[in-house]
């Protein structure tokens, strides 16, 4: 298998913390990575050595074949990076926006007018070329922003959550995007605080304090959920259910949070004694239990506190 | 006066030949959660400008905490807090000295101040990170410094612009914790958030589409009604019968 | 090195440039603002300055020598009153700059053995004008008082003085090489180190760096645009200096344009320099503020002379690169000199910016 990233024992310090603590990690080619975790879990860190822009402390990255460290300035030529709240420039228009990056990447001629009508079509932007991008909405932007990364063909693409402040429908456009850039051969390694697009991708690494929590596609992150999972619904009179973080969860589960507009109850598989009445002790109003598949946000829950690890509030 | 924290009546706002806000109509009980929800660019963050006090309405009116908004917003100032992602803390400054910069432009009085920052700050459990700088902490501490600040001076009504984005999902949990708490103490919290998730702990939501209000109502009753099993489909589906969002843009 | 993705960072410069049209008129209005204001308001060409008389006897001397005062271009009577109980009062009051006193019997002395005493109270409150009075009053009295007495000054030394370059000491001939410094240096060393540091803040720097961009392209694109402002800036100020203020190139006005050129590129290597260490651009701005315009404007000679600086200050101007400039504008315009005469200064200020180039080409990280 051909690995497009291939990062052994990577750690790097960053503001004083300990942002990276040896991490190793393959991205087979070509992939649609992604990468979850709390805030300061480590993944713009990553990220941003992935571009070439800092580098490690300690460890070795490979990345499309070639040293990250020394063959840095030939891997410019093949990444395309979004950094976090990336906003181009401004006071220039959607065209020269895509014209400036054409040209610093060299791409010229009949070469750079053809792609520049692709991406324009691809971004569903071709009606807007002459709009400034600060006129932009914010999914508009981003669209941009990632056409811009796209104008020189690069075979690796690291977005940074690319679809923060940006609407459910933009966001699943976005994705569509994404998405078929993948089935071209492109990989792309994206972070991501939204659990529904991480389901999205081939793969997946669940970061916490600068290590690997967990690893795997979506369905084998699902598949070790360890838990029991339960929907809690509220009476037809209630709006919804709420259990605060702070209260311990109800006797014999081991966590329970709001979700889907319902609680969340989750117990080990183990447990034997009827659901209904121990959540019923401890939730008003508690109408409906009903046994459910886990989704990856509970498997985040479950990897992130269920494990006694803290995280970020 | 209405016993309605936030009350408007065909509030418009147009800039130029470009309607941003169309004529909302927004009852907000106090002490309720409402979820203010839209597409970038539908309007919401013009909507918010006009209730904080900061635009005047092209026309329409509007009550805030009972105050008037075109001619009253001096007291509305004061009685509301605002959150936003852009919101600023200064980076450079401690958490507690953020704090206490925040209370004296609200006006605390030094006794007062105290008490705020210790009650807040055991509340969002800041407690041990008060001496440090606060550009050097994680986003989501950041955010509840945020909201601490927006809260310091007891605001009736709080006002919430995209708290949570970038947030994950264990943070996000608690920081809605935070929310329900506060309007159990009575605080009336109008918010905008893109998780169409985490909106359905709102008490009542709306859904805004080019300036209008396409929906609104509880969660549960949205879904009923347009037979949706979520708001994130629900949304999915008003955008789509509702709107070409592409042939708009924020001003 | 490749010309086209530099033209490209260039073009988009431009764009930036025209953009920001308020920034754009600061630029253009403000040089043609302060050569009015140094032309008009700060006018160092005193005239008619107020002062008193103070004389108890009025014998036809001392009436002669108030006409004298009178007529005089630099004072001008407001008053002549016999007996003063409080000077300072009277400055106060009149807003004179100074008290001539003619003691009682001063007529009389005159007449008499041939000398008299009479004193002048100087305002010292503004030195200029404090200095201007006492450096005139002496040889004016003097004159005078011989005139009246009929005394032909004995020959022992006939100094006659004659200012070149400037014969009437006009002061647009002083002023408008050191704008010229001024406005060059803020425009090549603020505006770049500004242009060059919001790309940080924006985050776009990031994007430049992981592209085929070199260094050395990112800098020149980002610098081109500014040298042809510098230029019309440059411009600016000799058609306003000549077609307001009358003021000529005496020498090659196409030396002039070459060495500003050289002036500028050593501005645009301190802009450079100043980006590379400051990460915001407020900080960015604020270090060029102090680092080159302040010393610019205190130190280069512009408006306090080089000749009396303490020793220590004498050597921070020796490293300014407007101190060399002034050298060459004043050489060029006003004595009409050329490159035989100034290939001095012109090579301090090529070496100080291939200097700092260098160094900032070094100092330009190809990472964050």
């Amino acid at each position: 298998m051909v690995l497009a990233v291939d990062i052994r024992n990577l750690s790097k310090d960053h503001a004083g913390e300990k942002a990276l603590r040896g991490l190793t990690v393959g991205v087979p080619e070509p992939c649609l990575f992604g990468i979850i975790g709390a805030d300061g879990a480590g993944k713009s860190t990553l990220m941003t050595i992935l571009a070439t822009l800092w580098d490690a402390d300690q460890g070795e990255a490979k990345v499309l074949g070639r040293d990250l460290r020394k063959d840095f300035q030939s891997l410019r030529r093949d990444i395309g990076y979004m950094p976090q709240r990336f906003s181009l420039y401004q006071d220039l228009s959607v065209m020269e926006n895509l014209d400036f990056f054409a040209d610093i990447f060299g791409v010229t001629g009949t070469l750079k007018a053809k792609r520049k009508k692709e991406l324009l079509d691809f971004a569903a932007l071709t009606p807007f070329t002459r709009r400034r991008a600060g006129q932009l909405s914010g999914g508009m932007k981003q669209k941009l922003a990632l056409a811009c990364t796209l104008v020189h063909e690069p075979k690796l693409l690291l977005l940074d959550e690319p679809t923060v402040g940006v609407d459910p429908v933009a966001r699943r456009d976005f994705w569509i995007m994404l998405k078929s850039l993948r089935a071209r051969g492109i990989t792309l390694i994206v972070s991501t605080p939204y659990m529904d697009e991480a389901a999205l991708c081939d793969e997946l690494i669940l970061l916490h304090e600068g290590s690997i929590l967990a690893r795997g596609k979506p369905s084998q992150l699902i598949a070790a959920y360890p838990y029991r999972l339960y929907r809690v619904d509220a009476d037809a009179d209630v709006p919804t259910l709420t259990y605060p973080a702070s209260k311990a969860p109800p006797e014999g589960f081991t966590l329970i949070y709001p979700s889907s507009g319902a609680l969340h109850a989750a117990e080990p598989k183990a447990e034997k004694r009827d659901p209904f009445n121990r959540l019923r002790a401890s939730v008003p109003h508690s109408a409906a239990v009903t046994l459910i598949q886990p989704a990856l946000e509970d498997c985040f829950f479950a990897l992130l506190t269920g494990a006694g690890k803290s995280t970020q509030p | 006066m209405s016993g309605y924290s936030i009350e408007t009546t065909h509030l418009t706002r147009k800039f130029g030949a470009f309607t941003a806000v169309d004529g909302i109509d927004v009852k907000v009980a106090a002490g309720e959660v409402f979820g203010f929800l839209g597409a970038n660019g539908a309007g919401k963050t013009t909507a918010i400008r006009m209730l904080c006090g900061l635009l005047v309405p092209t026309s329409g009116s509007g009550t805030v905490a009972g105050f008037d908004i075109i001619r009253e917003s001096a007291q509305i100032r004061t009685r509301i807090g605002y959150m936003s992602q852009k919101f600023s803390l200064y980076p450079d400054l401690t958490v507690a000295q953020n704090l206490k910069l925040y209370g004296r432009l609200y006006g605390l009085g030094k006794a007062d101040l105290k008490n705020r920052i210790q009650s807040m700050s055991d509340f969002l459990g800041l407690g041990p990170l008060l001496d440090k700088v606060t550009g050097e902490l994680p986003w989501g501490w950041q955010q509840r410094l945020s909201l601490a600040c927006a809260n310091l001076h007891s605001p009736k009504i709080l006002f919430l612009d995209e708290p949570t984005g970038s947030v994950d999902p264990v943070s996000r949990r608690n920081f809605w914790d935070l929310i329900h708490q506060l309007s159990g103490q009575g605080t009336t919290v109008f918010i905008t958030s893109h998780y169409m998730d985490e909106v359905e702990y709102c008490h009542r939501l709306s859904i805004m589409i080019d300036g209008r209000i396409a929906a609104m109502g509880t969660p549960r009753a949205l879904k009923t009604e347009h037979a949706c099993a979520s708001i994130h489909e629900l949304f999915l589906k008003l955008m789509e019968t509702n709107s070409l969002p592409a042939t708009r843009s924020a001003p | 090195m490749n010309l086209r993705r530099l033209l490209a960072i260039s073009r988009k410069e431009i764009r930036h440039i025209l953009r920001d049209w308020q920034t754009l008129a600061v630029v253009l209005v403000m040089p043609v603002m302060m050569m009015f204001l140094y032309g008009y308001a700060l006018n160092a060409d005193a005239k008619d300055i107020p002062v008193m008389i103070e004389a108890p006897d009025l014998g036809p001397e001392v009436r002669t020598l108030i006409d004298k005062i009178d007529a005089s271009q630099m004072f001008k009577v407001a008053g002549v009153i016999p007996v003063v109980d409080d000077a300072g009062e009277l400055f106060k009051l009149y807003g004179i700059h100074a008290l001539f006193r003619f003691p009682p019997g001063f007529s009389a002395d005159l007449r008499r053995s041939g000398g008299a005493h009479a004193q002048v109270l100087i305002d010292g409150s503004d030195p200029n004008i404090g200095t201007m009075i006492r450096n005139a009053a002496e040889p004016m009295l003097l004159g005078a008082t011989l005139q009246v007495m009929n005394i032909r000054q004995p020959k022992v030394l006939d100094l006659r003085s004659l200012v070149l370059y400037n014969p009437d000491q006009r002061s647009a001939l002083f002023f408008v090489p050191g704008l010229m410094a001024l406005i060059l240096l803020m425009i090549s060393a603020l505006l770049t180190s500004i242009a060059i540091t919001r790309e940080k803040e924006l985050g776009t720097m990031g994007q430049m760096l992981v592209s085929p961009l070199r260094p050395l392209e990112i800098i020149a694109g980002k610098i081109i645009p500014y040298i042809f402002l510098a230029t019309l800036d440059g411009l600016l100020i000799l058609v306003v200096g000549y077609l307001a203020f009358g003021v000529r190139i005496a020498g090659n006005p196409w030396l002039l344009g070459a060495c500003s050129l050289v002036y500028v590129f050593t501005a645009l290597s301190i802009g450079l320099m100043i980006s590379t260490i400051a990460k915001r651009q407020q900080h960015a701005m604020f270090i060029a503020l102090g680092a080159t315009l302040m010393p610019t404007v205190l130190l280069s000679g512009f408006i306090f002379p080089v000749a009396s600086m303490p020793i220590f200050l004498r050597t921070v101007s020796q490293v300014i690169p407007a101190t060399y400039f002034l050298e060459i504008v004043r050489g060029i315009i006003l004595k009409g000199v050329g490159l035989d005469v100034l290939w001095k200064p012109v090579a301090i200020l090529a070496g100080e910016g291939a200097l700092l180039t260098a160094i900032s080409l070094r100092k330009f990280k190809v990472k964050l």
